[in-house]
């Protein structure tokens, strides 16, 4: 079953026709194009697929269309809208903080409500917000890195 | 060609920490996947999987699949033709047997495992693909299955095919068996030895079966066109490896077909065979539409993709009073799945390798059971090896209250001493790493003290690696900059450590150079990014084709201006006469030739000397010996690369590779039911660490040039997945006083082992 889906994604709005069983993942991918975010598992347990809603992250395969309508979406594509790398995506390119970057853009949502949230987190703190996104490149360390980095920079 | 010598005068831009050149698409989200591709008219496929663990086929029938509305096409093995056991392509040291690929993308007449392709379908939309494969009707008649190594070896095992007769006995079996292969390496009298020595260790371990856990499902959208030419775009390690495949399970000329590398979501070895792309374009042909099919997450863990083998391996070692290695003894079992595996050679080398002994004798038996097929995953079965020969070396130095690194010091190869093939080694730096262990404060400082009990275990990991094809070309674009054209695929940085050699080469800044993997038809045939190869084998690819660029260009410009081309001076972007002083840029150059036709510069690489990968890890762990879990503390990683490109870049490998160790270290492991079936397939249950899980890394790069290779590369990625579980589990052994023989120590097990040691002691 199709229903027509009002919803604000990066600040846009769109009037979308969706299938009943499309979750916000579905949504983003199929019907707008928005592919930057990815699927790993489809199931919320890797985090691959993470966006802001409302500016909370979550697992957006876990999450279905129809739930969308009122909440505002953030995916990586609304970070670099005027070409320039938000300061965390400068800081993994620099710090070697994406490999094969299939996790890369789940990452920086989940690193960027980190930071929304507490301004100056600790590394055991960056550690526990990236927790429930898998990487299986870098072993972690130049991720937690790049983040710390960015804090270092902010709080100066 | 260059050896290792001329690494020597100072590098511009080889050796830098630069970040990689295709970063920003990948934290931007705009580098592209398979699944991220979307064509006019694209429909969706979807595999019928085997519920049956083992069973013959009696019938498939796909008339009611067909008839659903909004299906396009169904396909089964009866639309592919029937290849020979034996139909092989190149690939690796014995290249890959065509029979098996079929096998493994869709199953004729029986079915091997749980999750075997039966079928695929392609339907307007995924939902009414995955509604189709319930209405596609397959008999089957189930048989006895075999899931472990034991069972299949048992005298009145059920026998999974009846053309394998067990190779390496002599006289050849008269029946069918499980034992595909027994392989032999023996050097002087290793059981006698063994008897005289002073101090013995045996151990046995089991191994569980794990997964690459690359974060990518397999995904592929194929499309045939008009005249029949199929366009593949995949997510695949090897763009020519794919390409043979699919050709030889269709029946297509080489010319029909073309494969596109996409970005890949990690591979680790399970992306060098197809998985399901031939489906895709036979289902393509059949529906005259692009067909996108991208696997579920379930289905990569259970038996869509080929997970690395089980293993069961005993060892036993000897030495003499002064702490010299008299023998070295094995038996390793390999479990393959439900098809014939890899040799156990290449293992059996590993876990020797890194000592001299005057006595050696290894077995390695290749077993089949009615699992999934597996494939290679970084540095294949070495991390199995070293979890029993590396704790067996530690329990010798126990014995003889030898220092660890002591003992290995004493007994370690080095350049010319005698591998276990019998040919003499290549340049080696196993003593220089020992000596930097040595200083370095994760061996000099004392375990921290703790509540709970701590120790610190070192292993060694031993990966030879591999050479083969690698090509690439590159023209130079009318501005002068030279556009770089490689046929091996992105899996570690690539693109970033050869723009760095071609900035080398060129005297130019990495910013000057353009690269991209070209498809099967636009670059040289090259074999795939696998066996820590690339690096080494594309930079002698493409020195060759920068020299060569740079030839045609200097001929050009003793044109231009008007000398002999050997009295012209090359250097950063600038031709420039020897006396005169008449110079001209690349760019100018370039522009004043444009209608002279191309610069094409051609390198490739065959058979280049082997990089072979040495590493030294330390650990730390903390054992709570209430709960059995372990932690790890304090993590380094030594390893000799030849000359680092890129030492972030190389870091990031080894820090990658030995989280991946510490995973099947601790946590990672299928657990298989009693009807074959995994019990575990999703990333909640299969467990690989997070970033809670796992401390900093630390790496110590050393550098000893591989001869008569360019710039003196040796391989990085393969071996720091080696040592780890040996690393982690000497450590334990040293907490604790217990040796875990079974892999992963999950809590679960290091608890049993430390219960049944206080029992013990009572």
């Amino acid at each position: 079953m199709k229903a027509l889906l009002n919803c604000t994604v990066n600040g846009a709005e769109h009037s979308v026709l969706a299938d009943s069983r499309d979750t916000l993942l579905d949504l983003l991918r199929d019907r707008l194009g928005l592919t930057g975010t990815k699927e790993g598992c489809g199931n919320g347990n890797c985090g691959t697929c993470t966006v802001l809603m409302d500016g909370a992250p979550v697992n957006a395969c876990l999450v279905l269309a129809v739930e969308v309508p009122g909440r505002s979406v953030f995916t990586i594509e609304g970070l670099c809208t005027d070409g320039a790398l938000h300061p965390l995506q400068q800081a993994l390119v620099e710090h070697g903080g994406t490999q094969c970057g299939f996790c890369t853009p789940g990452i920086v949502l989940a690193a960027k409500a980190l930071l929304d949230e507490n301004p100056r987190p600790s590394e055991a703190q960056i550690r526990h917000a990236i927790a429930g996104n898998l990487c299986r490149c870098t072993g972690y360390g130049k991720i937690v890195e790049a983040i710390a980095a960015v804090v270092q920079e902010q709080s100066r | 060609m260059s050896d290792g010598a001329e690494a020597a005068p100072a590098l511009k831009t080889i050796g830098q920490r630069l970040p990689r050149v295709d970063a920003r698409e990948r934290v931007t989200g705009e580098a592209r996947y398979p699944a991220d591709l979307a064509l006019p008219g694209m429909v969706y496929a979807r595999l019928l999987r085997s519920p049956h663990a083992h069973a013959r086929i009696l019938r498939i029938d796909t008339t009611r699949a067909a008839a659903l509305r909004g299906v396009l096409a169904v396909v089964s093995a009866a639309d592919f033709p029937e290849l020979p056991v034996g139909a092989m392509i190149p690939m690796g040291e014995v290249g890959y047997d065509m029979w098996m690929v079929a096998q493994i993308n869709i199953a004729r007449r029986k079915v091997h495992w749980v999750g075997q392709p039966v079928a695929a379908v392609a339907a307007v939309d995924p939902h009414v693909a995955e509604a189709a494969l319930a209405l596609i009707d397959v008999d089957y008649e189930p048989l006895p299955a075999v899931l472990d190594i034991a069972s299949a070896m048992a005298p009145d095992a059920p026998v999974l095919h009846d053309h394998v007769f067990t190779k390496g006995i002599e006289p050849r079996p008269r029946t069918p068996g499980n034992v595909c292969s027994r392989t032999v390496i023996e050097r002087g009298d290793a059981q006698a030895a063994l008897k005289a020595a002073r101090a013995t260790a045996r151990l046995s371990v089991q191994v569980d079966t794990a997964h690459q856990g690359y974060l990518e499902p397999q995904a592929v959208v194929a499309q045939v066109d008009a005249n029949g030419f199929a366009t593949v775009w995949a997510s695949t390690q090897g763009q020519f490896t794919a390409e043979l495949m699919i050709a030889a399970m269709l029946g297509l000329p080489a010319s029909k077909l073309k494969v596109v590398p996409m970005e890949i979501g990690g591979g680790f070895g399970g992306k060098i065979a197809i998985h399901g792309e031939a489906a895709a374009v036979r289902l393509s042909q059949k529906c005259r539409r692009p067909v996108k099919l991208v696997l579920s997450r379930e289905e990569v863990l259970q038996g869509g993709s080929g997970p690395p083998a089980a293993a069961l391996i005993d060892v036993a070692v000897g030495a003499g009073e002064d702490g010299r290695l008299l023998a070295i003894t094995g038996n390793y079992h390999l479990d393959a799945g439900g098809l014939p595996g890899l040799s156990p050679s290449l293992v059996m080398q590993a876990s020797a390798a890194l000592y001299q002994c005057p006595n050696l004798d290894l077995q390695g038996y290749d077993v089949v059971t009615n699992k999934p097929r597996t494939e290679a995953y970084r540095a294949p079965v070495g991390i199995q090896a070293a979890f029993a020969m590396e704790q067996a070396m530690d329990m010798l130095c126990q014995q003889l209250g030898m220092d660890p690194l002591d003992f290995r010091l004493r007994n370690a190869s080095v350049t010319g001493s005698t591998m276990p093939i019998g040919t003499p080694f290549p340049s080696i730096g196993l003593t220089t790493i020992l000596e930097r262990v040595r200083e370095h404060p994760c061996w000099r400082d004392p375990v921290p003290e703790g509540r709970l009990p701590r120790g610190r275990g070192l292993a060694l990991g031993y990966w030879r690696g591999t050479s083969m094809t690698s090509a690439g070309h590159i023209t130079i674009a009318g501005d002068g900059r030279p556009m770089v054209t490689m046929g091996a695929v992105d899996l570690s940085g690539t693109r970033t450590t050869m723009a760095q050699v071609v900035a080398e080469e060129f005297g130019l800044s990495i910013d000057d150079i353009h690269i991209h993997t070209g498809d099967s038809k636009s670059v040289g045939y090259s074999d795939g990014a696998a066996g820590s190869r690339v690096a080494r084998t594309m930079t002698a690819a493409l020195v060759e084709a920068s020299r060569d660029a740079l030839a045609q260009l200097r001929r050009r410009a003793a044109e231009k201006l008007q000398c002999a081309a050997d009295q012209l001076d090359y250097a950063s972007g600038m031709f420039r006469a020897r006396s005169g002083g008449a110079a001209i840029s690349l760019a100018e150059l370039m522009q004043a030739t444009l209608t002279d036709g191309a610069i094409v510069g051609r390198g490739v690489s065959t058979k280049l000397p082997l990089g072979v990968e040495i590493g030294a890890h330390v650990c730390d762990v903390e054992v709570d010996d209430r709960t059995g879990l372990v932690t790890v503390q304090r993590y380094t990683a030594f390893q000799d690369v030849g000359l680092a490109l890129n030492p972030a870049a190389v870091e990031g490998q080894m820090e990658g590779s030995v989280v991946q160790g510490l995973g099947w270290a601790l946590t990672e492991g299928f657990d298989y039911g009693p009807d074959g079936r995994l019990r575990n397939a999703s990333l909640l249950d299969y467990r690989m660490p997070t970033a809670l899980d796992v401390p900093k890394i630390e790496c110590v790069i050393v550098e000893t040039p591989v001869p008569n290779v360019p710039y003196g590369v040796r391989g990085v990625g393969e071996v720091p997945i080696v040592p780890p579980a040996a690393a982690v589990a000497n450590a334990i052994a040293r907490a604790t006083g217990v040796r875990i023989t079974r892999m992963p120590m999950t809590p679960e097990r290091v608890l049993a082992a430390i219960e049944r040691a206080r029992r013990g002691k009572v």
